[in-house]
């Protein structure tokens, strides 16, 4: 078996790649494929935090490539989903600690025995990114609808495709308002796909939901009721290769009222 | 293993436990599973006689994972009283025709909806797993004469070989209560000689395999006649103290940050991070703390991780403090809630 790498990337921090990583990761896994998330942000990892392993971690990468312990060793294995796995950064090392050879051994290694490594870059285009870039063989890069985020995303999709690597680079277009985009408030998801030339993954809505949970340690996409971890679920669905239509975010009175009164309706019952 | 589907409950088999004490375990081991969070909780007990305030502690365990104590199944006379004196729904009854009772016996309150021909189905072990990814309105019916791992959504993870797995026998870290109870519960439970609710698995041990360092082995010297490092600062995430003896930490240990010491460690306010006494081997080695939240408790070989069930998601600052001592007793982790001296 040789599973799919994955880089999850940005540029700019805080625009969502960490949530989008834990997100897409136990998506996939629901839907039966073996996945092993990678944090790459050695030094200032959040990505236990949001799946709820932190109290798990005894190994992390740097431990793996130091040969303290087998790479199975260090895998730590997700609270619900027996599918999906974690290879934790470690918090008290940083960035030069590992390079992009070792990085490459390592998604090598877990290709072998898992349908998708996802890698989850850490911000910037400096070391951290060229490791995290260095075993994957596609990228999904997120953005949000502003203009740094956007610049940024532009800078690294020019990295990404000077890697020969990388086969296919798709964007994610994330915290999507549709309520400001109505109001002219907002750029659009044409506008951003327009400037940035990428074809689309998924357009996730900003939903205050992402704050619950990132603080409980449970990613949104096991919330069946959430339209962001809807989102999430027909990303994992684009990976696989289905076409699933874009969630209409740009009419709140077509779908999106209709999702919300289903769901109006849901809770009443409830 | 039989299986029940239950509508927003869990039936939890219990009637294998051989005393109140292996039952309790038992229940906590179950109880730590976060799908068992909010559910509405059957109890089969079978003939096992519990007093009122044995079933009390039970109650209390039950609802301090915000779950909720539906009904008791019992054939026990001793058990059946107590649970009527408490207010439990009671079903009385023999085993092939159990679920049709539970049908009839929760119906009058809120709707536990049983499906009869469902349950005593036999189902593999993988199946579970897809039920719980499915997640809702399913119950499986949990055997307490497996080990704790066994329960299906735990024994799921097993099938999978190449991934590390977390050990099945994990023992829950112990508690000896001291004098000042605060709870109900707490009192029940010195009463009767059971282990104490509130921090009963606590911390969980971590199956970790060979974790000494080359050359290390395990011994007890006395820490006392290790020298001692002092720091008063508040240690950050990512920040590391490392040292040949005991460390005193005066201020916070925040999430994140890792405290390893050849001898003990005592931190003069909140313990969040990682602390590792004894990290050569030594077993006498002791982490005290004025609160005692740490990620992970590790003294010499054995690596414990706090319970999920215990949220604690940022630097929780407090001026509530509950001293706390942790070491070593009968290769288990215990933690005292008084410091005593030796």
């Amino acid at each position: 078996m040789t599973g799919r790498v994955i880089v999850i990337t940005s540029g700019k921090g805080g625009v969502g790649k960490t949530t989008t990583s834990a997100n897409i990761g136990t998506a996939l896994a629901k839907e039966g494929h073996k996945v092993v998330l990678i944090d790459t942000d050695l030094g200032l990892r959040n990505l236990d935090l949001l799946l709820g392993l932190e109290n798990r971690i005894v190994y992390t990468i740097v431990d793996v490539i130091e040969e303290r312990c087998k790479l199975k060793q260090a895998l730590v294995k997700d609270k619900k989903n027996p599918n999906l796995s974690l290879l934790a950064a470690a918090q008290t090392r940083d960035k030069s600690a590992v390079n992009a050879e070792q990085l490459r051994d390592i998604c090598d290694k877990l290709k072998e025995k898992n349908d998708f490594v996802l890698v989850d870059c850490p911000a910037g285009i400096e070391q951290g990114f060229q490791n995290a870039v260095a075993g994957a063989s596609e990228a999904i890069v997120v953005t949000t609808p502003e203009m740094s985020a956007i610049r940024d995303a532009d800078r690294i999709i020019g990295l990404l495709n000077t890697k020969e690597e990388i086969t296919s680079t798709r964007l994610l277009l994330n915290r999507v308002r549709p309520n400001l985009i109505k109001n002219n408030e907002m750029m659009s998801v044409d506008d951003v796909v327009g400037i940035l030339e990428v074809p689309l993954i998924g357009i996730i809505p900003e939903d205050t939901g992402i704050i619950t949970s990132t603080n409980k340690g449970e990613p949104i996409v096991n919330d069946e009721s959430s339209l962001a971890g809807q989102a999430y679920r027909n990303v994992a669905k684009r990976i696989l290769g289905d076409e699933v239509p874009f969630l209409d975010l740009d009419e709140p009175k077509g779908l999106m009222a209709k999702i919300k009164n289903v769901f109006a309706k849901l809770k009443a019952k409830v | 293993m039989e299986k029940g589907f239950v509508e927003n409950g869990f039936i939890i088999n219990l009637s294998n436990s051989k005393n109140t004490n292996q039952l309790i375990y038992e229940l906590s081991n179950i109880m730590e599973h976060p799908d068992v969070k909010g559910k509405r909780i059957c109890l089969k007990l079978g003939g096992i006689d519990l007093k009122q305030s044995q079933l009390l502690s039970i109650k209390a365990l039950i609802e301090s994972t915000d779950a909720e104590i539906a009904l008791v199944d019992t054939v026990s006379e001793q058990t059946e009283a107590s649970a009527v004196s408490l207010g439990i729904l009671v079903s009385k009854v023999s085993d092939d025709i159990q679920t049709k009772n539970i049908t009839e016996s929760v119906s009058e309150g809120e709707p536990v909806i049983v499906k009869e021909e469902l349950v005593t189905e036999e189902v593999p072990v993988d199946d579970n797993a897809d039920d719980f990814c499915e997640g809702e309105n399913k119950v499986v019916e949990v055997d307490a004469g497996i080990k704790t791992s066994d329960i299906s959504p735990i024994s799921t993870m097993e099938g999978v070989d190449d991934v590390y797995t977390e050990e099945s026998e994990h023992e829950l870290s112990e508690i000896i209560p001291s004098e000042h109870f605060e709870t109900e519960f707490e009192k029940l439970a010195a009463k009767e000689g059971l282990i104490s609710n509130d921090d009963a698995g606590k911390y969980i041990l971590l199956d970790t395999g060979e974790v000494l360092p080359q050359g290390a082995e395990e011994h007890s010297k006395d820490t006392k006649s290790l020298p001692t490092l002092y720091l008063s600062q508040t240690l950050r995430s990512g920040q590391t103290v490392t040292y040949e003896g005991n460390i005193l930490i005066i201020g916070d240990a925040h999430p994140g940050s890792e405290i390893i010491a050849e001898g003990d460690i005592t931190v003069w306010g909140i313990l969040g991070g990682i602390a590792h006494a004894g990290c050569n081997g030594n077993i006498t080695s002791k982490v005290r703390a004025l609160k005692l939240n740490a990620i992970q408790l590790r003294i010499a070989s054995l690596y414990a991780r706090r319970n999920d069930t215990l949220n604690v998601p940022y630097v929780q600052k407090t001026n509530e403090f509950t001293p706390e001592e942790a070491q070593i007793e009968d290769g288990k982790i215990v933690i005292y809630k008084k410091l005593r001296r030796d």
